[in-house]
């Protein structure tokens, strides 16, 4: 056992030093996810973000005291910027066909009369599907442009008016009490950036060493296999623990309070590191060059950001997608890297997942030694 | 050099790559079988079918509490659970149990219909439901508040069956125009392009580099081969296996996910060749810089973040700012990403996307020119 334990330390220090002695592999550990989270930043901040100039065009065949209250709480919008005032609307809705702009809103004639008798008013706006969000922002600021103008029209004139405004109003509580952001997407990012570090880390090393014949000649080696992976995992934790300080930083440094435990999130990033590096080795027992087993690793990464819940929760997938997502222990690892660092929950909030990662890696190391044994 | 020497050299070439990558099995698999069919999988994973209506929050377990006990707040528990999009509502709890619950997956929002409820609503003030959701779940919660939103915008306390809208004597109405696309539909453009973009690039500056690192590259540039014809033969090779990629993702989307794109057969090829060109001649422009096929490798995946980033694949344009903006505006994928919508999605006839067509054909037409120059250097430095 002791002999065991040695080997396993003598590899881990093998797989460190080499990784030292390989500028471009080591600057790649500490750049990559730096890059990487700078990209997801991006991608939050962009959703997140307080205003922005999605461009509409507007045309108000109207022209009254009305439809100008209108027009400037449109103008004032921050969500829109009006990029041209047209005559007719057939220009209006040209621009939107043609893709000029994301919105055109229309004010049709006797829209103003309309709203100051009492009777219903209606306005016409055209928007560009195909941009799901942009589109959807638009009729946010149209909805609130109506009431603001309502709010005015009252202030001054005493006209009550506004947009079919519902009787129920819904109050939301978010349990972690935190304003809403991008942040809970931050989590799942660490998640994806110790899957992609370990599969990078260890694997690839492997399957160079593999092509090198370096493998092969530390298999003969008086070292048991079982120490050779166990080394390999060791070195993976170290370097996975390095990655996970990094994030952290990062992400304290953008402003993400970590609510829970920071040694439950180690333990986290680690299992997830240790199943990935387990089913890397699977895979690289049957995929020999490296080149393309790292094109595999990102073609499936990419799709595992939504089936881990890594963007967004598994439980607003497809049924199918359920499943799927259901069957991959990547996604408890996310799922427990939120609970711990956004709700701040403790360790029985996480035994599921901890335990489904155990056992899973559990289940696929033996079979992954095995293989890698049968291919020498 | 006559034509036909050159036009013999360009098929040889093609030949050449077409009998290496029928021989690779692993390549054959990866390249046009696990791209097409694992990303547009996952997409129907993701959204449903195209032609199905889909509710993220229909099957997300959700407490429904009620503290008001009264015909009207009943009426809220069947407008919810007969609206389609809460069928998984689960009543009987108490309030301060089902709140405790959230954070441990098995329940995800706790709807609470306060006391006095219906009283509100006879006595014409507005009435209130708290929405506790475990904001932990990325977008679930404001998913869900904004559901129970929609489904209670009309809701009449009087009436039993709900949504209907009630017309005030002086409301305004705001009549939508503009076609509703499905999850899928919006997520096949992202699909086509990222397996196009993703594959094609490997294909040329990852072969390039691995034949550079094999020492296969060199032999074959001092061949009496011209380098155009190495250029358009490679080009040539790649274009026939995105031919059968476009046909894999789209038979995919459309047998099996129900996908009815708005536009001609032709079109979505010609734009998806379009899409390819372009990357060819980037991974061409790469691997005339010298890269190895793991810088290659490195490199494939910023590009595949930076098009999420700024192309238009996740984020709308519309909604970047500065220096994101502009690297958007100098992006040529994003004009393909954005030809690629409004043909399949709007049905806009393809020559009428001139600024996109223009931009994609320019940006191919100077790496495909920068490319020929670096590789003609490198060419006449092995000739010395």
């Amino acid at each position: 056992m002791r002999h065991i334990v040695g080997d396993s330390i003598t590899v881990t220090a093998k797989e460190l030093k080499q990784l030292l002695r390989d500028p471009i592999s080591l600057a790649l550990t500490i750049v990559f996810p730096i890059l990487l989270i700078q990209i997801f930043i991006v991608i939050a901040t962009a959703f997140g973000a307080p205003s922005y100039d999605i461009p509409v065009v507007l045309a108000d065949l109207d022209g009254s005291s009305v439809s100008k209250i209108f027009v400037d709480k449109m103008a004032s919008s921050p969500l829109v910027t009006i990029t041209q005032f047209l005559q007719t609307d057939e220009q209006a809705l040209r621009a939107v066909e043609r893709g000029a702009v994301t919105g055109a809103i229309i004010i049709p004639k006797g829209f103003g009369d309309a709203v100051l008798n009492g009777r219903p008013a209606y306005l016409v706006l055209q928007t560009d599907n195909s941009k799901f969000t942009a589109s959807f922002l638009v009729q946010a600021a149209v909805s609130s442009s109506i009431a603001s103008t309502a709010q005015e029209l009252f202030d001054k004139f005493g006209i009550m008016f506004g947009t079919q405004a519902t009787p129920v109003e819904v109050i939301s509580r978010p349990i972690s009490g935190r304003p809403p952001s991008g942040d809970a997407i931050l989590p799942g990012m660490l998640g994806m950036i110790t899957i992609l570090g370990a599969f990078d880390d260890i694997v690839n090393a492997v399957t160079r060493e593999r092509e090198r014949g370096t493998f092969t000649r530390l298999v003969l080696s008086p070292v048991n296999i079982l120490s050779v992976y166990t080394g390999k995992m060791g070195a993976t934790i170290v370097l996975n623990a390095v990655r996970t300080t990094l994030m952290i930083i990062i992400f304290v440094l953008t402003g993400l309070v970590i609510r829970g435990n920071i040694l439950l999130v180690y333990l986290v990033t680690s299992l997830i590191a240790i199943f990935t590096l387990s089913c890397g080795l699977l895979l690289s027992s049957r995929i020999r060059s490296s080149s393309t087993l790292t094109i595999l690793e990102i073609a499936i990464s990419f799709p595992l950001f939504q089936l881990t819940g890594a963007f967004q929760s598994p439980e607003l997938l497809a049924s199918g997608g359920r499943a799927l997502t259901r069957m991959l222990p990547w996604t408890y690892g996310n799922e427990a890297l939120r609970r711990v660092m956004y709700l701040g929950l403790g360790f029985d909030a996480i035994a599921t997942d901890v335990t489904i990662l155990l056992i899973s890696s559990m289940v696929i190391l033996p079979i992954a030694a095995l293989l890698s044994k049968r291919t020498m | 050099m006559s034509a036909v020497k050159f036009l013999n050299d360009i098929l040889a070439v093609t030949a050449k790559e077409l009998r290496l990558f029928r021989r690779n099995r692993t390549a054959i698999v990866i390249s046009l079988l696990v791209l097409p069919l694992f990303f547009t999988m996952s997409l129907g994973a993701g959204t449903g079918e195209a032609g199905t209506s889909f509710s993220a929050t229909a099957h997300v377990p959700i407490a429904f509490v009620d503290n008001d006990m009264t015909i009207t707040s009943g009426r809220v528990y069947s407008a919810l659970s007969s609206s389609g999009d809460f069928n998984n509502l689960l009543q009987g709890y108490r309030e301060e149990n089902a709140i405790a619950l959230l954070g441990t997956g098995k329940i995800y929002a706790v709807i609470v219909v306060d006391k006095g409820f219906e009283d509100d609503l006879l006595s014409g003030n507005k009435a209130r439901i708290l929405v506790y959701a475990d904001d932990g779940e990325p977008s679930l919660d404001t998913t869900i508040v904004s559901t129970v939103e929609g489904t209670l915008l009309y809701f009449n306390p009087s009436v039993d069956v709900q949504m209907v809208p009630v017309e005030g004597a002086s409301q305004v109405q705001i009549v939508q125009k503009g076609a509703i696309f499905s999850g899928f539909s919006v997520g096949l453009t992202i699909i086509l392009g990222l397996v196009i973009i993703f594959a094609t690039f490997y294909e040329i500056a990852g072969g390039i580099s691995k034949e550079r690192e094999d020492g296969t590259y060199a032999r074959l540039l001092v061949s009496p081969v011209s380098l155009g014809a190495i250029m358009i033969g490679k080009t040539l090779f790649d274009l026939v296996l995105n031919v059968i990629r476009t046909l894999f993702v789209l038979a995919i989307s459309v047998y099996l996910y129900g996908a009815r794109p708005n536009t001609d057969f032709g079109t979505i090829m010609v734009l998806s060749l379009m899409i390819a060109l372009l990357t060819m001649g980037f991974g061409f422009m790469i691997s005339s810089l010298g890269a190895g096929v793991r810088a290659v490798i490195i490199i494939e995946f910023f590009l595949i973040l930076f098009l999420f980033a700024f192309s238009g694949f996740i984020i709308d344009r519309e909604l970047l700012r500065g220096i994101s903006k502009s690297i958007s505006f100098v992006l040529p994928w994003a004009y393909g990403i954005e030809a690629l919508r409004r043909t399949i999605l709007i049905g806009q006839p393809l020559l009428t996307l001139t600024t996109q067509l223009q931009f994609i054909i320019l940006s191919t037409a100077v790496f495909y020119g920068v490319s020929y120059v670096l590789l003609r250097m490198s060419h006449e430095r092995l000739a010395v």
